[in-house]
């Protein structure tokens, strides 16, 4: 299955995002700049207002006749901030006109006064005149002679809402091209942020089974991405490893299934050459099953193998004596020493306690002894000490009296499937894995074996293992290291 | 001969209670099936062989039988469906398991569906037949307290033994493999069924089978060397006997 990784979607989607985002909140911006521009605007307009109708107040006079006029000759202008069409008209408090500007004309501000109208504020107000033409009014009481009358100014909204309206317009035409350039922006920083996960990508699109040795590209161990490639790669290192021991365990398997496959092959077809009798038969037959039985347990070694290589067996940690499980092991084989007549002595330090897998160090303490007896000449004696070690280990060391190991397989014979020059463990059908295994048991549980010379002759087995003191707490590790360790099973 | 009237009453029974002992055989490898089939017919029983679920399910729906061997992976089928189904269809006979899957999970997996007991392949014959008979032992064979078998006699209780009357001197072990062959009389027991059953390890392994040998050979000095009539046999290349040739 290839992994398919589409570039162009994460980016094309974090750039959609970005600038659908981007849009909102420039819309929102917008609208509240816009909202406070206008409030400020108006403020400024009653503020002229105000500072109008007191000049105004100054040009009014009454005529003889009790009429209202004004010195038209008013051009003083507030500081406005634009040109305001202003119009303006005097009541009497009973609200009879009694004067009104030019610009004006017939038009009213506002009907009928309000009550109080101009005492005390200026009644700032959104009207319309009744011509339709929305304004701005304020009122204020004033005193001409003697008269208290109202004037009423108004500036005209229009143009107000205009430059409010342009305000917006402008910033709603500055917001596409915005939005366009922060999405090609942030288009180009992610497909530079995301260029070396497609270069991881084309990568791992090119490593198969058979390129397992290949490792994804790591540019800054630190960045997000190089984390992502470094986990990667430990991930290819490991798979890589099981891939090689798996390559290995597929090759000695064969080989080693190969010989008793074909040497069954061959009894049965030297069987069919010419008649038996029926007692021939069955000892052929029976020939045939023993080979059968050998082929069956090598294929269970096999299994075992291939599961400790896969870190599949977990050990299973309890607290025992050392020298109890040798004494059990000795009391089980030693009928075999009985019957070529060797001795076994064993001499144990009873307060050895290790916290290890017992069916596993049991094994592999049981191999250690079958060898022993195995190549043990008849009358010989197999010496097995039990006692403390440095390091807070406990050794178990055996000592046999055999034809012992040339220098040159110490090293060897600890490997899988190594038989010794003299090929003399296929004499037993033994496949060459007991002192493998026994390496792995020590190993497993973070001890150590290793062959040496005899005191007198023959060879003298090491075996240590952490003893409960040290290992706890330590055998949750080893558990885990045991993957490795059964790479040299 | 003073014990061959009672001796070939007893075998009679036996044989007519194997005969009504119908064993329907699951196994889509036609040659493993027809060899067990004919070797449990050597044993007196009636086996009949069905190569797939299907089969089988037509099978037991015609007869009843008594005990059914299951391979686990048929073809098309898997035998653990067919267990359930059979179970949930209220078929109680035991059923023995053969698979070649041997993990834990797998075991836990087959005796949840309803197996009765499980054996990997390639197993021994004589640990197949074993098995069977254990399955289909009727309740009412109750603990003994002594064994009696051509003139050998054991003693479960003080655990001593004599041939013919004649006291013999036998270690702990020694008992033992003797009570084991003595419950298995005439049955071949395999080196597989000693190594669980006499010396109770989990796995079988080279070295035991030569402590195995070697002890099987000490047992046979003891119990046959003194008389004419052997009654120890190995069968080579299957396991030992204990038999007595008429």
């Amino acid at each position: 299955m290839r992994f398919k990784f589409r570039a162009g979607s994460l980016r094309r989607r974090l750039t959609l995002w970005y600038g659908t985002l981007f849009g909102l909140l420039l819309l929102l911006h917008v609208a509240v700049a816009t909202y406070v521009h206008y409030r400020q605007l108006v403020a400024q307009v009653f503020q002229g207002e105000i500072q109008d109708i007191e000049t105004v107040e100054g040009l009014l006079y009454q005529t003889p006749d009790g009429r209202i006029l004004m010195h038209e000759d008013y051009f003083n202008q507030p500081r406005m901030p634009m040109q305001l069409g202003r119009f303006f008209e005097v009541l009497d408090t009973g609200g009879q006109v009694l004067f009104r500007n030019q610009k004006l004309g017939t038009a009213s501000i506002g009907g009928f006064s309000l009550p109080r109208e101009g005492f005390g504020s200026y009644n700032e107000r959104v009207d319309t005149l009744s011509d339709g033409r929305s304004v701005y009014v304020i009122s204020h009481a004033h005193r001409i002679d003697g008269r208290t009358v109202i004037l009423r100014l108004a500036y005209e909204r229009a143009p107000v809402l205009r430059n409010v309206g342009q305000f917006l317009k402008i910033l709603l035409l500055l917001a596409p091209p915005a939005i366009l350039i922060a999405a090609v922006v942030v288009f180009q920083i992610t497909g530079s942020a995301l260029s070396p996960l497609r270069a991881i990508v084309r990568r791992a699109e090119r490593i198969t089974a058979e390129r397992l040795n290949e490792r994804l590209p790591v540019d800054d161990r630190h960045s997000d991405l190089g984390q992502v490639a470094a986990a990667f790669n430990e991930l290819l290192r490991r798979l890589e490893e099981s891939f090689t021991q798996l390559k290995r365990f597929t090759a000695d398997a064969s080989h080693e299934l190969r010989t008793p496959l074909s040497s069954l092959r061959s009894m049965g077809e030297v069987t069919l050459q010419k008649d038996r009798s029926g007692r021939e038969y069955r000892e052929i037959l029976g020939s045939m099953l023993e080979e059968v039985n050998r082929l069956t347990q090598l294929v269970d070694s096999l299994l075992l193998i291939s599961r400790a290589d896969s870190g599949q067996i977990v050990l299973k940690p309890s607290d025992f004596s050392l020298g109890d499980l040798v004494q059990e092991t000795v009391s089980l084989v030693e009928i075999l020493a009985e019957e070529k007549q060797q001795t076994i002595r064993v001499q144990a330090d009873a307060d050895l306690v290790v916290r290890a897998d017992r069916t596993i160090l049991r094994q592999a303490v049981l191999n250690l002894l079958d060898n022993a007896i195995k190549y043990s000449p008849p009358r010989t004696e197999i010496r097995i000490s039990v006692e403390r070690a440095d390091g807070g280990l406990g050794q178990i060391a055996i000592s046999d009296q055999g034809a012992g190991i040339a220098p040159e397989e110490r090293a060897l014979i600890f490997n899988r499937f190594y038989r010794t020059g003299e090929g003399r463990s296929t004499v037993d059908g033994g496949a060459g894995l007991g002192l493998s295994i026994a390496r792995w048991a020590a190993e497993a549980h973070g001890g150590t074996i290793e062959v040496s010379p005899g005191a007198d002759q023959g060879s003298r087995f090491l075996f240590t293992v952490p003893l409960r003191e040290r290992s706890v707490g330590k055998i949750a590790e080893s558990s885990d290291a045991c993957a490795s360790c059964g790479v040299d099973l | 001969m003073r014990h061959a009237p009672r001796k070939s009453m007893l075998q009679l029974q036996a044989l007519a209670a194997l005969q009504a002992m119908q064993i329907l055989i699951v196994e889509d490898e036609r040659k493993l099936a027809e060899a067990i089939k004919q070797g449990l017919e050597s044993e007196g029983y009636s086996a009949q062989t069905a190569f797939s679920a299907q089969e089988a399910n037509r099978l037991l729906g015609n007869g009843a039988f008594n005990l059914v061997l299951l391979d686990i992976m048929l073809p098309e089928s898997n035998g653990l469906a067919l267990l359930r189904k059979l179970r949930s269809e209220g078929f109680k006979m035991p059923v023995l398991l053969l698979t070649a899957l041997d993990t834990i999970e797998d075991r836990v997996l087959g005796l949840d569906a309803g197996g009765d007991d499980y054996l990997i392949k390639p197993f021994a014959f004589p640990e197949l037949l074993a098995r069977v008979r254990a399955l289909l032992r009727r309740v009412d064979a109750a603990p003994q307290s002594s064994l009696e078998y051509a003139g050998l006699h054991l003693d479960l209780a003080t655990r001593t033994a004599s041939r013919k009357g004649a006291a013999l001197d036998l270690t702990a072990r020694e008992f033992d493999l003797l009570e084991y062959l003595m419950l298995n009389r005439g049955h071949v027991v395999s080196r597989e069924m000693l190594t669980r059953d006499v010396w109770r390890e989990t796995s079988r392994y080279t070295t035991l089978d030569n402590v195995i040998d070697v002890q099987v050979a000490r047992l046979r000095r003891k119990i046959d060397q003194p008389f004419s009539a052997p009654l120890l046999h190995t069968v080579r290349g299957i396991g030992f006997i204990l038999k007595a040739w008429e």
